[in-house]
């Protein structure tokens, strides 16, 4: 029963605009997203940089076109708009029928506002609005990604770190081919708390300058926050007109090695990356393009590195971290990448790695990223890696649809 | 510093949850982060120890290896604070 898989909707918002088409713009104009913090309230203001959303979550409710006294977390709202645009692209189609799964990923939940709620109301049990804490579950926002979109069908939620949405899409496709749907909403969203920067702070591995993923002289990551959901369809349901692109190949894998760590030789990324090429039914030397985890942390990129060498010995395909471009958006990660990936394969371009100036210094065979916007390429796969805490790593493998 | 070494051992049953030991059950030259020895503590409890030293000494770690040292034992931790407290 093998149907092959179709995107036909893309979205996204992040530090680099709030939909696909600033997003572009911005990454074709070099303009990184990451900036000294504006919105969060944190004691970390004017220390570390941050690759917010730019709008208020007043302005979210404006976007999204939803009364400002509707109890909504960030959360939800990024999820929300991140997902209508996909959904708006895919032909809006009516998700009442219970055919259309909506999975997100997700780890903050509604922290946002629930770690404001919490610290009112220990001192005081009679402060603030208890039901706030009702927004709490990372399923909330899933619940309200579904409600937004009037889909009736089934509604789930994964929170598996830094690979959450990449396993959104993987359980999409899977659900798709074993018949079970017709379409998916996937991917997935997170919104920046102070649990998180703090969270972050206290591991040691934030940059307090700007990122440089891969890079020798790399400090840490960015952490950014948005939301990125693609719309997937099986070929028996499927409008051809409306196809951006195929999502051919999917793993996920654990190398229980570390709760914050990657293991040294790579093996968790090796083993992601090596399943979605063979559920790809593609051989390493096709793949034209890889779309690196790459946050900047000095063990992931190496990591990584070792792994990509394990994959592809010495010819490493062109690739480049977007992580300079969006920050770290955790649970969003997977989708927003995701998005990216699709968005290369229909203008055939590939990305640059911002902010690269040093090979690392470990590989004898110099890893080097792309530094530049290539256009006019001829990508037809694309490997796209998220991987996250607690060695849950994840793997898709896109490709064009001509 | 007997004091100081007295005090952490409560401190740190309280931070890391560490809910089956008792203070004198700690020796104060034990290594903490042995795995065999009798605390066994791992990477995640050396932030928790970080952020111990932050909170309740004001003194700021700035990366793990440095932690590594201090945190060699008690006594080390206790000989640290002595020597860096405001």
């Amino acid at each position: 029963m093998a149907k092959r898989i179709f995107i036909t909707g893309i979205g996204v918002i992040s530090a680099i605009g709030k939909n696909t088409t600033e997003a572009l713009e911005n990454i074709q104009s070099l303009s990184s997203g990451v900036a000294d913090i504006q919105h969060l309230k944190t004691v970390h203001k004017g220390k570390i940089p941050l690759c917010e959303v730019k709008y208020s979550n007043k302005e979210l409710y404006q976007l999204a076109g939803v009364d400002p006294s509707t109890p909504l977390t960030r959360t939800a709202l990024l999820g929300m708009l991140a997902a209508k645009e996909a959904w708006q692209q895919a032909g809006s189609p009516e998700l009442g029928d219970g055919k259309t799964g909506v999975f997100s990923g997700n780890t903050v939940g509604g922290m946002d506002k629930t770690e404001h709620f919490y610290a009112e109301f220990m001192a005081d049990a009679t402060a603030g609005d208890v039901r706030t804490m009702l927004t709490h579950e990372c399923a909330h926002s899933t619940e309200c990604i579904a409600n937004y979109l009037g889909a009736t069908g089934m509604v789930s939620t994964i929170s598996t770190a830094c690979s959450s949405s990449a396993n959104t899409i993987m359980l999409g496709a899977r659900m798709i081919k074993q018949g079970l749907l017709d379409r998916a909403i996937v991917g997935g969203v997170d919104a920046l708390a102070k649990f998180t920067v703090n969270g972050f702070n206290v591991l040691q591995i934030l940059d307090e300058q700007y990122c440089q993923p891969f890079d020798q002289n790399r400090r840490g990551l960015n952490l950014g926050e948005g939301a990125g959901f693609v719309v997937l369809e099986s070929e028996d349901t499927v409008d051809e007109a409306n196809i951006l692109a195929e999502l051919v190949g999917y793993a996920n894998s654990n190398d229980a090695y570390h709760q914050t760590a990657s293991s040294p030789d790579g093996t968790g990324a090796y083993l992601a990356m090596k399943g979605a090429l063979d559920v790809a039914g593609i051989a390493a030397d096709a793949v034209d393009y890889v779309n690196v985890h790459g946050t900047g942390t000095n063990n992931n990129d190496l990591s990584e590195g070792i792994a990509m060498q394990r994959i592809f010995g010495n010819n490493i395909p062109k690739f480049s971290s977007t992580k300079a471009f969006t920050g770290h958006t955790l649970g969003a990660a997977g989708g927003v990448e995701a998005v990216l990936s699709v968005l290369a394969l229909k203008h055939q371009i590939i990305y640059p790695n911002l902010r690269f100036e040093t090979p690392i210094a470990d590989f004898e065979t110099p890893l080097v990223p792309e530094t530049a916007l290539l256009e006019n390429q001829d990508l037809t796969y694309i490997l796209s890696n998220s991987f996250g805490f607690g060695g849950n790593t994840s793997s898709l493998v896109f490709k064009a649809y001509k | 510093m007997e004091e100081l070494i007295e005090k952490l051992k409560v401190q740190i049953i309280k931070q890391l949850n560490l809910e089956d030991v008792e203070p004198d059950e700690i020796d104060p030259n034990e290594m903490l982060f042995d795995e065999n020895g009798e605390l066994g503590l791992d990477s995640i409890d050396a932030l928790e120890l970080i952020v111990l030293l932050d909170k309740e000494y004001g003194i700021k770690i700035k990366n793990q290896e440095e932690g590594k040292q201090i945190f060699h034992s008690l006594t080390t931790m206790a000989e640290f604070i002595l020597q860096h407290q405001n």
